[in-house]
């Protein structure tokens, strides 16, 4: 479904992105797991092409207006509300303005429908970001660190959310540098180090690999073995 | 048509909420209602309507550019158009919503400036006219600052010295006659002379000016855009 080959990416002499390979599957969950300045959100940028890559192939299976999108940016209009916010897209995409109310009600902002986004919290927005890119239903989903900064309930009412998306037949993409996010979470990953991928696959059967299944399995350890530093 | 709406109605919203732009809206009109009203002429032989040409052709020449060109530096800042792009939106959509609702405005408060000066008939449907056709100007010359602006801070320091040309060399012309010489290209120029000629005839020369300035301001946009695009 989403698919690079050996994509290469540098910013003037920096390389930022080396022989960057994997392939996401249909209606599954994958995660891109690393560190701050890993390269996640570039890979994220280069597969919507909002950057071009300097080699190498890429390709996702739909059309773009089939593909829903949560970035660093949430990109709203602070003076609007978040209905309203959301109707802009609903116009754009030619769906009822139904659809915005049932997207805002999947996030719990339902309440603060007539709410500007001037006034809402850090991770209200980030939910009302979410709202957005599920609201046409897409088939595929890029998440970019979707519960960074926010506080463990709201985390996970957006994992449920995640989940059942994919129950619902969407292949999602996300990027996250918290481990027990990928695992609960993610059908496979991969574990990107400073532009490179150091290993991919389903999270237990990585772990498996490098004997760090002590009580849960320990990705934390498997990238300390791989690359000598801590995610976090 | 569904995604052009969208975003007219988008600006509408966020304008109504706007209070810095709403300013430069009403200023205009209130400001020429006040001075016909509480003013003395400066002389016996000017029109009772002086007030109400002298700010209306200032604003066509303001408003239009100055609302186009924060509008679309704004949403380049907050990365809100990049929503858009992904949505599906294709740049001339986005302008023609944003240029139509803008230009719809300036239509309205075009009428209220005739209301004001107690134009009738004739008379106040050509001074509405060449009111239309100066902001049709404002709105692209607005729209090709916009382009090269990265935030709506440099779209001020763009905005700025453009505007001050267009609406200042004008206005001095009346004191001396190189100035005039210079101005006489400007469509700010042609505007403010047509509705302050008496009967507001509108001859074939400054029609054709105006249109002029308004088939440059678009080669300019064209190239503004292939050159840079609408990227943040
Ligand atoms: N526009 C740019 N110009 C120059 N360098 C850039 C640019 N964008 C990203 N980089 C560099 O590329 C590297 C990877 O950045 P990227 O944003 O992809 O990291 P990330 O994995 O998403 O990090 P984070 O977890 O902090 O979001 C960083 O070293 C960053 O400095
Ligand atoms: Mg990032």
């Amino acid at each position: 479904m989403i698919k690079m080959s050996n994509v290469i990416k540098r910013f003037g002499e920096q390389t930022v992105l080396s022989d960057v390979s994997f392939e996401a599957k249909e209606k599954e969950i994958f995660g891109m797991l690393g560190p701050s300045g890993a390269g996640k959100t570039t890979i994220i940028n280069i597969l919507t092409n909002q950057l071009k890559a300097d080699g190498g192939s890429h390709k996702i299976g739909v059309a773009p207006f089939e593909t829903g999108l949560m970035l660093d940016e949430d990109g709203l209009y602070p003076r609007l509300n978040c209905l309203e916010n959301l109707n802009v897209f609903a116009g754009i995409y030619g769906i009822s303005h139904q659809k915005s109310l049932q997207a805002l009600k999947s996030v719990g902002l339902e309440d603060a429908m007539k709410k500007a986004v001037n006034a809402l919290s850090r991770g209200m927005r980030q939910r009302l970001a979410l709202a957005r890119a599920i609201l046409h239903e897409p088939k595929v989903l890029f998440l970019d660190e979707p519960t960074s900064g926010l506080d463990p309930g709201t985390a996970r009412g957006i994992h449920q959310l995640i989940l059942r998306l994919r129950e619902n037949g969407s292949t999602v993409f996300l990027t996250t540098h918290n481990m027990d996010e990928a695992v609960k979470l993610c059908d496979r990953i991969v574990l990107l180090h400073k532009g490179k991928i150091v290993e991919q696959g389903a999270p237990t059967e990585i772990c498996e690999r490098h004997n760090a299944i002590k009580t849960v399995p320990d990705l934390e350890a498997v990238f300390i073995e791989m690359t000598g530093v801590t995610l976090q | 048509m569904r995604t052009i709406r969208a975003i007219f109605i988008k600006q509408a919203r966020d304008t109504l909420k706007n209070r810095m732009t709403l300013v430069q809206f009403i200023i205009f009109p209130v400001m020429s209602f006040i001075m016909t009203t509480l003013v003395a002429k400066p002389a016996e032989d000017t029109p009772d309507s002086i007030f109400v040409t002298m700010f209306a052709a200032m604003f066509a020449g303001m408003t239009p550019l100055m609302m186009t060109n924060s509008a679309i530096a704004e949403d380049k800042e907050h990365k809100s158009l990049r929503f858009l792009v992904m949505a599906g939106v294709k740049p001339s959509q986005y302008l023609l919503g944003i240029g139509g609702f803008v230009l719809l405005s300036c239509s309205f408060v075009a009428v209220v400036f005739g209301l004001i000066g107690e134009f009738s008939g004739l008379e106040l449907v050509k001074f509405v006219f060449i009111l239309i056709l100066g902001s049709v100007a404002s709105v692209v010359i607005g729209a090709t600052v916009g382009i090269f602006s990265k935030n709506q801070q440099a779209a001020t320091a763009i905005g700025t010295p453009v505007f001050m040309i267009l609406a200042f060399l004008p206005m001095l012309s009346i004191f001396n006659d190189t100035i005039r010489d210079i101005a006489n290209p400007l469509y700010t120029q042609q505007v403010r002379m047509i509705v302050n000629e008496s009967d507001m005839s509108i001859t074939t020369e400054p029609l054709l000016i105006i249109l002029a300035n308004i088939a440059v301001a678009f080669i300019l946009f064209v190239l503004a855009y292939k050159k840079r695009g609408l990227k943040a």
